[in-house]
């Protein structure tokens, strides 16, 4: 009898994770705890972070057949797989956005292109390192500071890195605030970053109201690959400015915005598996995505310069590093880094303008690529 | 025709999409610079659409 209980015991302890579990995990559950450590007390995308630190960590406790199918997490990451949450959370941004500041400056629209040079050094970078022309396209989107396209685009391109790619999207866009100011500072005189900007003009209500049915027809026309999260982004925008549907514009910017976002952080960060990640390019691909954060704020910044010198000194320079897009975390950052230098300079509704162009120049980057690789 | 899966590739891809990134988005630029002529065309009240008209 006592025999027969002890192999009880014994099968009993084999069926818990404790049997299974190795350095991988627990490396991956540290992983997950930086995450959560950083949006905890350091206030980094909490709406993110904490979402996929808790599932990092919750993924790599063995024994849970959560991130398998019939698991909550496994239905959750089908939402990415099937590219369904991505348009899903751009419908939201449309609908949270204000997109005044770029309507009112066209000129710095350009700023969306240049400040995303990031994309293009990395996938040099990729490619050097032996990816797939197309897993090298997707790395580089990393670049373009935005988790839903960078999703969209690698789904498209190389699914197989998808674990990798948001991770190093979503945290780098979270440490945002670290990794620009050095660059910004680098790039910029201090006399550049005191530089005032005149006030941008008002935009009417009926602006505002042709403005997503423009931009819905220009990339439908232009960028079919992209279509779907701009037309999405569009519709989100036009509910909120006609007015008429505050009901609708509430619940795409609010409602169904959290559900997303829960459904994503925990999607993203059941992926982060450490049989899955730990490897060397998991390593190739965050350092990568840094040079391309690195690059884009660089090249943005740069950009800056030369219409603020074409412009006679009219345009702070700060601005620039806005066009990596990342809405608004980018903008914030220039703002902030422009009240350091000078506390009576409010850069915000400037830098929106570029940002917010930021969003459409990773959509143009991303549809262009998907485009000459030959992928629908 | 796609681009080739080279080094070379990754060159010509990185150059094409970089330039005709700048080309399209000051295309849509120009675009919004004939908005303030919309304007012309009449005025819509927020307080009229928020009540339905």
């Amino acid at each position: 009898m006592f025999q027969q209980i002890l192999s009880l015991m014994v099968n009993l302890a084999e069926q818990t994770g404790l049997a299974q579990i190795w350095w991988g995990n627990i490396f991956m559950i540290f992983v997950g705890a930086i995450l959560v450590y950083l949006a905890l007390y350091r206030k980094y995308e909490p709406f993110l972070l904490l979402g996929i630190g808790f599932s990092c960590i919750v993924a790599n406790v063995p024994g849970s057949d959560l991130t398998q199918p019939g698991g909550l997490f496994y239905y959750a990451y089908q939402g990415v797989e099937l590219v369904i949450i991505p348009p899903l959370i751009f419908l939201g941004v449309g609908a949270m956005t204000d997109f005044g500041p770029m309507i009112a400056n066209p000129s710095l629209m350009i700023l969306g292109a240049a400040a995303h040079l990031g994309i293009f050094i990395a996938l040099i970078g990729a490619k050097a390192l032996g990816f797939t022309l197309a897993e090298a396209g997707a790395i580089g989107i990393i670049g373009g500071a935005d988790g839903p396209m960078a999703i969209f685009v690698t789904m498209k391109l190389a699914p197989h890195l998808l674990p990798q790619i948001a991770v190093a999207a979503y945290s780098y866009m979270a440490l945002m605030p670290l990794i620009q100011p050095p660059i910004m500072k680098l790039l910029t005189s201090p006399a550049e970053r005191q530089i005032v900007m005149v006030q941008s003009r008002k935009v009417s209500r009926l602006e505002k109201i042709c403005f997503p049915f423009v931009m819905a027809i220009i990339v439908n026309l232009l960028l079919p690959p992209v279509a779907p999260l701009i037309t999405m982004l569009m519709l989100g925008n036009m509910l909120r400015e006609v007015l008429l549907v505050d009901r609708l514009a509430s619940t795409a910017a609010n409602d169904l915005m959290n559900v997303i976002t829960i459904t994503l952080t925990v999607a993203v960060g059941s992926t982060m598996e450490a049989d899955k990640f730990l490897n060397i390019k998991t390593l190739q691909i965050i350092v990568l995505g840094l040079i391309a954060f690195i690059g884009g704020t660089a090249s943005g910044v740069i950009g800056a310069k030369i219409m603020n010198w074409f412009s006679g000194g009219k345009i702070n320079p700060l601005i620039g590093s806005a066009g990596i897009a990342s809405v608004p975390i980018a903008a914030r950052v220039s703002h902030v880094v422009g009240l350091q230098e000078n506390p009576y300079n409010f850069l915000i509704m400037h830098a929106m303008g570029p940002n917010l162009a930021g969003v459409f120049g990773t959509a143009i980057s991303g549809g262009i690529m998907l485009a000459l690789i030959g992928v629908k | 025709m796609t681009v080739p899966d080279t080094m070379e590739g990754a060159y010509i891809l990185s150059v094409i999409d970089f330039l005709l990134s700048f080309v399209i988005i000051w295309g849509m630029s120009l675009v919004l610079y004939i908005f303030p002529y919309l304007n012309k065309l009449g005025h819509l009240d927020d307080s009229k659409l928020r009540g339905g008209h």
